[in-house]
């Protein structure tokens, strides 16, 4: 699995132009480093590779009297890929769910693209277009047709004609490997196509990023690795993604960055190679120890 | 048999019935709906209200609010439903009043009917669809409302089975429907008992069975597979 | 009342700013709604004391308003016993191995559920007239617990008969792997059970029964609603005595609806019935209120007649 990485060096690799460079960069802060920039567009349309696209600043949040969210410091470059790992209950999902504004936040900013997250109407729609969220659960429209789960969002967000939505559909279903499905209704389909139908449902949005929370936590072992392979290959399509997973094959292939929550702080971020060889924090290696013992 | 409908509006009655029934389910729906959407409403007072409505109604004998209408509302506080001077006052205050009092009545459970086939949908739907830019309203009329309605199809029907045969309680107030009927066909000939029985049962099987059978093939028809 | 509602999004400061106009809008409303209806009862005199007065008085409760609610627990307490017994049969029958039985049941059930109540009631009250079947002084009683006897019979045999469909499979077949005959099977694993289970419906349907005593007004039966009207038409007040005449049935009904809650919770915590505890998966969380959520409506908790 380490060789993975050793070609991220490539200069033809789609992943090479990412931004800050989280080992010289440990704060998160994402002042691009100076020269990381380069190769020309991507296929998404995140900001300019490199540029910092998703940015916390001093979050906070609480459950009642539980401190959830700690004075959240993290900056995401445009094409970075992101893993957030930790232990249960450290604030994993709900740091995922504020970015798009699934859970709200008490103080402290959070900006995508440049734009600080609207509180309501019409602005808020439209950034949560911007920003594709793959769920634990699926939650595909569970009276819609495959189809229609995809299409929905491009035709009724983006305007976009019928048939036109339908043809990008199809052809995202294809990326995906569930074509052949794309008329039967959720409950029809097994866990891990559902998964990648939600998968191709975000990326109809034309997203600037994509958050997936815990997206392979639901699926019976011989279904995850169809859904990693679909968000790996996203991966290196360029795509800026925070995935909260304890899947350490994808991090490792996959991520530039590990950022390790407990008790909702950020204790420390790294490259996976650097953070599964030699965490710093003793939570990280008591957390490791754990996991990977497993 | 003959002789029940050869002696006593058998029909009238049972198109007095019918009428009772379809008015205050049209109302039902309109008020039921608007219940429901207060009790769902993010504004605690609103939801209060909505529930206070509720609790206390569905608590209430329909009897009771029945001969309020009457007793209270017309004849104590004066207030009217129906032109004093015309020819067919007596007739049309006893039905409209009924009809009110079916609507109040019923609308409490029409409400949670709703709420019920609102509770059916999955929180992470609305999650979704918000997640992908949806907006409010786009999210009740393409995610939430097409789950809810098929979810509360069943209640609702339950409701309205329940209403037709409460259209009965109304005959308190003098509404000349099945049960007003029956009191008539007991007092002069009790020995149609049976006949009468047969006659009413029948009835009221024509009018409830469809909307049964409709409702139970409609709600598994259109169940969401989750 | 806490406020889980998903169904709307978690407001911005311009939502709050709405739903803060809105309330304030409806607390207007409610009480201009409010003082309308108290001006509407002062102006036809319903706010003085005179009228108040008899609703306060030891006297009138000794004399209308205590005997009515006894009259009213009375009928429902006789009422639910005999439908209970009756409701046990008609259930049992229609699980019966033996297709005529079930089929005479399942008829049984079908033509008393389709009659409304007030048409049992009515037919019976007269029915015991003509045959000189019962003492004059117990015609109405008689008349209100016939109605309620035969048509909550018919509720309870279905909820026996949903209760038992309603248990894992498993249950029965190991009931039969140890030899039991499927009448022991039936009788010592399976009904059991589904009588647990349906408990909560029960107590609801019991509210069902305390509001439809209030039919028996329509017999003359001297339950509350009616020694209500008679307080109204000795004092001239009967709006007032309809209102409490009201509070009364609903502090009755939401008693017992709370009763059913609690029990149901217990059975659930306590895990009494296979299969009775469904794992909840989260739906759009409206029950911000826990009364209002009540029991899941069995088929008897319905809009009662009433
Ligand atoms: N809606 C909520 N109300 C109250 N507490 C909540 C809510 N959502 C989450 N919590 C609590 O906040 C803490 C953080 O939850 P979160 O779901 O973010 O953790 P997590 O890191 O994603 O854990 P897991 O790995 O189990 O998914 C937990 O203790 C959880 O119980
Ligand atoms: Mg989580």
């Amino acid at each position: 699995m380490t060789g993975m990485d050793s070609s991220a060096a490539a200069p033809s690799d789609p992943r090479e132009p990412r931004g800050a460079d989280p080992r010289t960069d440990p704060a998160g802060t994402g002042d691009p480093a100076p020269g990381a920039q380069g190769t020309p567009a991507h296929p998404h349309r995140s900001g300019r590779p490199g540029e910092p696209l998703v940015v916390l600043e001093g979050v906070q949040k609480h459950f009642g009297d539980l401190h959830v969210l700690r004075d959240i410091d993290l900056t995401v470059g445009a094409g970075e890929v992101v893993v957030v790992i930790g232990p249960s209950g450290s604030g994993k999902s709900t740091l995922c769910r504020a970015i798009n504004r699934l859970e709200t936040i008490e103080s402290g900013t959070i900006t995508v693209d440049g734009r600080p997250l609207p509180a309501e109407g019409k602005a808020l729609a439209a950034l949560r277009a911007d920003v594709g969220m793959v769920f634990q659960s699926f939650n595909l429209f569970a009276h819609k047709t495959i189809l229609d789960n995809v299409t929905l969002g491009p035709i009724k967000v983006r305007g976009v004609g019928k048939t036109e939505a339908r043809e990008r559909a199809m052809a995202l279903l294809d990326r995906v490997g569930v074509a052949h499905q794309a008329s039967k209704y959720p409950a029809q389909l097994s866990g891990g196509q559902q998964q990648r139908v939600a998968i191709a449902r975000s990326l109809a949005m034309d997203p600037k990023v994509m958050l997936f929370d815990e997206p392979t936590s639901a699926l019976d072992p011989e279904m995850i690795n169809e859904v990693l392979d679909v968000m790996t290959s996203l991966a290196d399509s360029g795509m800026t993604m925070i995935v909260v997973t304890h899947e350490m094959g994808f991090a490792r292939r996959a991520a530039d960055r590990v950022v390790f929550m407990a008790d909702g702080q950020i204790v420390e971020q790294a490259a996976p190679e650097e953070f599964f060889t030699h965490p710093r924090s003793e939570r990280a290696r008591d957390f490791l120890g754990k996991i990977l013992t497993h | 048999m003959g002789e029940v409908f050869a002696n006593y509006d058998v029909f009238g009655a049972f198109f007095m019935t019918i009428r009772l029934a379809v008015l205050s389910a049209i109302g039902s729906l309109l008020l039921g709906t608007v219940l429901a959407v207060f009790r769902m409403s993010p504004v605690g007072l609103v939801r209060g209200i909505g529930a206070a409505y509720v609790n206390v109604v569905r608590n209430t004998p329909l009897t009771l609010i029945t001969v309020f209408t009457m007793l209270g509302a017309h004849s104590n506080l004066g207030i009217r439903v129906a032109d004093p001077a015309s020819p067919t006052s007596v007739v049309d205050t006893a039905f409209r009043w009924g009809v009110i009092a079916l609507t109040v009545y019923h609308a409490a459970f029409v409400c949670e009917a709703l709420r019920s086939g609102v509770n059916t949908v999955p929180v992470g739907q609305a999650e979704a669809a918000r997640s992908i830019g949806l907006t409010f309203a786009q999210n009740l009329r393409h995610v939430i409302l097409p789950q809810a309605f098929r979810g509360a199809i069943v209640p609702l029907g339950n409701t309205l089975i329940a209403l037709t045969k409460n259209t009965t309680v109304v005959a308190v107030i003098g509404v000349a429907e099945i049960a007003y009927l029956t009191a008539e066909v007991m007092e002069n000939d009790p020995g149609l008992i049976v006949w009468l029985f047969l006659v009413v049962a029948l009835g009221f099987v024509v009018l409830t069975l469809p909307v049964g059978l409709a409702t139970t093939h409609f709600g598994r028809k259109l169940a969401v597979a989750r | 009342m806490s406020a889980p509602v998903q169904l709307f999004d978690a407001p911005g400061p311009r939502g709050r700013a709405q739903q803060r106009v809105a309330a304030v809008v409806l607390a207007l409303l409610a009480a201009v709604v409010l003082a309308a209806i108290l001006w509407k009862l002062g102006e036809r005199g319903n706010l003085t004391a005179a009228k108040w007065a008899p609703l306060v008085s030891p006297v009138v409760w000794r004399s209308y308003i205590v005997p009515g609610l006894i009259n009213t627990l009375y009928a429902a307490a006789i009422s639910i016993v005999l439908a209970g017994v009756l409701g046990l049969l008609l259930g049992v029958g229609r699980l019966s191995q033996l297709a005529p039985v079930r089929w005479v049941c399942a008829t049984f059930v079908e033509f008393f559920r389709a009659v409304p109540v007030l048409v049992m009631m009515l037919l019976s009250f007269w029915g015991y007239l003509a045959l000189d079947a019962v003492p004059g002084a117990y015609l109405p009683l008689a008349g209100t617990v016939t109605g309620l006897t035969l048509y909550n019979a018919c509720v309870i045999a279905e909820l026996i008969r949903s209760g038992v469909h309603g248990l894992p499979k498993g249950q029965a077949e190991a009931g039969l792997s140890v030899g039991l005959t499927p009448g022991q099977t039936l009788r010592s694993i399976q009904l059991p059970q589904a009588l647990t289970a349906m408990l909560p419906a029960l107590v609801g349907q019991l509210v069902v029964i305390l509001k439809d005593t209030a039919l028996g007004y329509q017999i003359t039966y001297a339950e509350l609603l009616r020694q209500g009207e008679r307080i109204g038409s000795a004092y001239g007040n009967i709006v007032l005595a309809l209102i409490v005449v009201a509070v009364l049935f609903i502090v009755l009904n939401y008693s017992l609806t709370s009763l059913a809650q609690w029990i149901e919770q217990r059975l659930s915590r306590r895990g009494r019935v296979a299969g009775g505890a469904q794992a909840a998966d989260p739906t759009l969380g409206v029950d911000a209120d826990p009364v209002a959520a009540g029991p899941a409506p069995g088929p008897g908790a319905g809009p009662g007649r009433g």
